[in-house]
């Protein structure tokens, strides 16, 4: 059987995720021989044009030229997988749509916006199917590993974007929001990360987007009457790392 | 049993001793909370800690990530035995010592499971009474605290100067040797001190009748409200003493062969625990999963384990964000009912004799032959590598084998063979999930895993002298093929055989070679129908749904037995149908499907209301089930 030919993109983001593929680097070997890595800038100058068994893509849509090449990649690629949140939900960038028109946006940043065309920015299956979905801000090696070996396997690796809470009990960690009023949003978010933050004392941000039937606005009012926070802290937590999904703008906007 | 006394300076000596022997494993502080850890010496214990974020009992017998098997192959497994030595948990609570007690007749009961068994057998309980009663916990309504009255290997309790030390057991003697006999005033002084205890508690669930007042408010607006504010974290299933539920799921290594099998805890509160192939989830909305929670807590457990599924030691409400509190609940139902219809409380079948063997091992099975029935189904004809297995393999029409495959996992499926046949047993299998996908991929001569036979099969016995009416669609005609050849094998012990099967279109429906055959046996009829058919199938037979058929058939409620399989809404209404025609809820057999990971009343997948399909079911009879708290279809 010929090796699957993989292709690495990068569309609106900070390239942080491509290059923690990078560094897998305990895997990295085994993986190139198991597969035919033929479109990574990062790591390669030389590109082979598709078809492709699986492309991974990086970064939000936040442009029509994006739109444009994700269509194109989608249609030459058997499996299409979301790399990191940006490419999950919007991501970071997404949180440019809350923020005022595409023209103050524009503004704001740029000195000549003559040549600037932006649009609100999504994650890839706004406009195209996803196959699947790597999580976070940024991604968990252990997740692409395991997503790696599913495709080779033909399988799906069936993530389970349960909450970061129960992570983060199965670790016995003393509970941030309840016992040291800290604003964590792991009852809300997916987990797959090990509880990485809480578990380092920082409070969970949400970076991979919400759980399964996330209640975000049962919690947006535990942080406003139990933390004391601002229903404006409120609005900018859940619009952070994943604003666009459908769990966390009810979040963002039940106060 | 003897009773000791261990003065509080002499405390020191008596955990070194006993961690020259074992590991002790104790409560220690982490920041402002605490947790069980192993400890070296008494100036590590916290014996004045009030709860554990985990329950040690499950934390150490049940850990939360437990591999059960390392493979390399699809059928070559071998069970991981647990490396534990002799240890010791000195300082459970009476809560916890009651909820290890519960979590036994789980994992001990039928089908014991041997990990569980292992680490148990190895160590020793060493109890602390709660003299001091901790805030959230309520465990006195169910007299699993604040004292323990048995569970334990030893039992301490404080009486100031010293501690009262009780044996339990002979393991127990063993542990107090060396100690001092207590004299009758520092008895007094234990039972004063939890008389005292047990005064201060204030929390409390009113048990009296709940069982019942819990099953008729199912539709209790109070269910409602508390998904308005419920996270769906499953921090509470994980924190709970007697929460066992958990996922089996396969990992591979890069070469794809070798890997190893884990058990992970699950929570029933997570939208995904019901889900099965096709991403169906049975049990999608919150507050389903909330009454699923609480009504196991309080009263589930004790009709499925006759023992308490709540011990009231309060963790739940401790690490709740949004303080959902099972006393508060109960009380507000209590103060408040809002009875809906009448529902009985369901007693499962009695347990079954079970083999001695490891109920998680699967054992080698050859297919023996392949053979399409349709685009996505087809039938595989196996036989156990090792002959006496074969030989004494039996089952009953309607059960089911976990069929796996090391490397892709397990999935339950039933059994499509006559159970008459001997030296090999079929299954008939869509191709829908990882493991049907991986199996469609096999050739004869491979080897896959096979565990089982699991369930209670359809009523063959009770069917006797009886017509029978046999409803299946689409697959669900797999596990009634048995039932159509055992009348077949025995044709003068029953009455008219008729078999309605319905599929999508002509194109999907299951054994069509053998429809001739079925049609030729005395007083059987066969009626068949599709929801749509093209005219280039040159379907010559009834279309539209399989209760059209009904208009056909000539049965009628005297004297018969209807059994049905199929996709649940199917079923649904196949059963509406019938009573309409004044068929009564006994008469009526259904098979359910479910997402299972174990197969022998272990993970809690499987569970409708206080049902646990693999092994009360697959096959029910109607009037069983029809008025669970859970709907079934």
């Amino acid at each position: 059987m010929a090796k699957p030919k993989l292709a690495f993109f990068k569309f609106t983001s900070c390239a942080g995720c491509l290059l923690s593929v990078l560094n897998l680097e305990d895997h990295l070997l085994d993986i190139v021989g198991a597969v035919d890595i033929v479109h990574f800038l990062m790591a390669r100058r030389e590109t082979q044009p598709g078809p492709y068994d699986v492309a991974f893509i990086e970064g939000a849509v936040s442009t029509p030229h994006e739109v444009e090449q994700l269509k194109e990649i989608r249609r030459q690629s058997k499996v299409l997988v979301a790399l990191g949140n940006c490419a999950v939900t919007g991501g970071v960038p997404s949180m440019k749509n809350f923020a005022g028109s595409e023209r103050e946006m524009e503004e704001r940043v740029y000195s000549e916006t003559w040549d600037i065309k932006s649009i609100p920015v999504r994650g890839l299956d706004y406009y195209v199917k996803v196959d699947e979905y790597l999580r976070g801000c940024s991604i968990d090696l252990n997740e692409l590993v395991v997503l790696l070996k599913s495709l080779l396997l033909g399988v799906s690796p069936r993530f389970r974007p349960h909450s970061v809470c129960n992570e983060c009990k199965l670790k016995e960690n003393v509970c941030l929001l309840i016992s040291k009023g800290k604003a964590c949003m792991g009852s809300v978010s997916a987990a797959g990360c090990g509880a990485l933050c809480p578990s380092l004392n920082r409070p969970c941000e949400g970076c991979r987007g919400p759980s399964n039937d996330a209640n975000a606005e049962a919690l947006a009012y535990t942080f406003v009457s139990d933390l004391g926070l601002s229903p404006e802290e409120v609005r900018r937590k859940f619009q952070k790392y994943a604003g666009n999904t459908p769990a966390f703008r009810k979040g963002a906007e039940a106060l | 049993m003897e009773i000791y006394v261990l003065p509080k300076q002499e405390m020191g000596g008596f955990v070194a001793g006993l961690a020259a022997r074992y590991e002790v494993l104790g409560p220690v502080a982490k920041e402002e909370e605490f947790v069980f850890a192993p400890v070296s010496s008494a100036a590590e214990l916290r014996l004045d800690y009030d709860t554990t974020i985990l329950p040690p009992h499950k934390k150490y017998f049940l850990p939360p990530m437990e591999t059960l098997f390392t493979f390399d192959g699809r059928a070559s497994g071998r069970e991981v035995e647990p490396a534990v030595g002799e240890r010791v948990l000195f300082g459970v609570h009476a809560c916890d010592v009651n909820g290890l007690l519960s979590l036994d007749q789980v994992f001990l009961g039928s089908y014991p499971d041997p990990y569980y068994r292992a680490r148990r057998a190895s160590t020793a309980i060493i109890g602390l009474n709660c003299t001091e009663p901790c805030e959230n916990g309520f465990c006195s309504s169910f007299n699993t605290g604040p004292g323990m009255d048995r569970g334990y290997d030893l039992a301490l309790t404080d009486i100031g100067e010293a501690f009262l030390v009780e044996v339990g057991s002979e393991r127990g003697k063993e542990l107090a040797k060396g100690l001092a006999p207590a004299s009758d005033e520092h008895l007094i002084a234990k039972n004063r001190a939890l008389r005292a205890a047990q005064q201060m508690i204030t929390r409390r669930i009113d048990t009296e009748g709940l069982a019942q007042l819990l099953h008729e408010n199912v539709e209790h607006a109070e269910w409602e409200e508390l998904a308005e504010i419920c996270l769906s974290c499953g921090s509470c299933t994980n924190v709970c003493p007697t929460c066992f539920c958990f996922g089996v799921k396969d990992y591979v290594e890069l070469d794809l062969t070798t890997g190893t099998r884990p058990r992970e805890w699950d929570s029933c509160q997570f939208y995904e625990f019901s889900r099965v192939a096709m991403d169906h989830v049975f049990r999608p909305g919150r507050p389903a999963r909330i009454k699923q929670r609480m009504y196991h807590k309080l009263t589930y457990f004790q009709q499925q384990f006759d023992a308490p599924g709540c011990v009231g030691c309060g963790r739940c409400v401790t690490y709740c964000i949004v303080d959902i509190d099972p006393v508060e609940i109960v009380e507000n139902i209590q103060e408040n009912p809002n009875p809906g219809k009448e529902v009985h409380l369901y007693t499962p079948p009695p347990r079954r004799e079970c083999p001695d063997t490891s109920p998680w091992k699967p054992l080698p099975a050859v297919i023996k032959g392949i053979k399409k029935q349709t685009a996505d189904t087809t039938t595989y004809t196996l036989a156990f590598q090792d002959p006496k297995v074969q030989e004494a393999y039996t089952y009953q029409p309607g059960v089911f084998n976990m069929v796996s495959l090391f490397g892709l996992g397990e999935a339950p499926i039933s059994i499509s063979s006559s159970a008459d046949t001997r030296g090999s047993f079929d299954h008939t299998i869509r191709a829908v999930g990882n493991v049907t996908n991986a199996l469609e991929k096999c050739q004869v001569g491979d080897v896959i895993g096979i565990r089982g036979p699991y369930g209670r099969g359809w009523p063959v016995e009770e069917m006797e002298g009886k017509n029978v009416l046999l409803i299946a669609g689409g697959i669900g005609l797999a596990p009634l093929r048995p039932v159509i050849k055992h009348i077949q094998a025995r044709r003068d012990r029953y009455g008219s055989l008729e078999i309605l099967y319905g599929a999508r279109t002509p194109a999907d429906m299951l054994f069509t070679d053998e429809f001739d055959e079925w049609r030729a046996i005395p007083d059987t009829k066969l009626y068949l129908t599709v929801d749509r058919a093209d005219p280039a199938d040159c379907w010559q037979f009834n279309v539209g749904v399989v209760t059209t058929l009904c208009d056909l058939m000539a049965a009628v409620p005297e004297n018969t037995v209807v059994v049905t399989c199929g996709p649940d809404i199917m079923m649904k209404f196949v059963v509406k149908t019938l009573l309409g025609r004044g068929f009564s809820p006994e008469q009526i057999f259904v098979s359910l499907e479910r997402r299972m990971s174990c197969g022998i009343k272990k993970c809690g997948n499987c569970q409708i209301g206080p049902v646990f399909v693999c092994q009360d079911g697959p096959v029910f009879r109607y009037s069983d089930v029809q008025d669970l708290p859970e709907e079934i279809l």
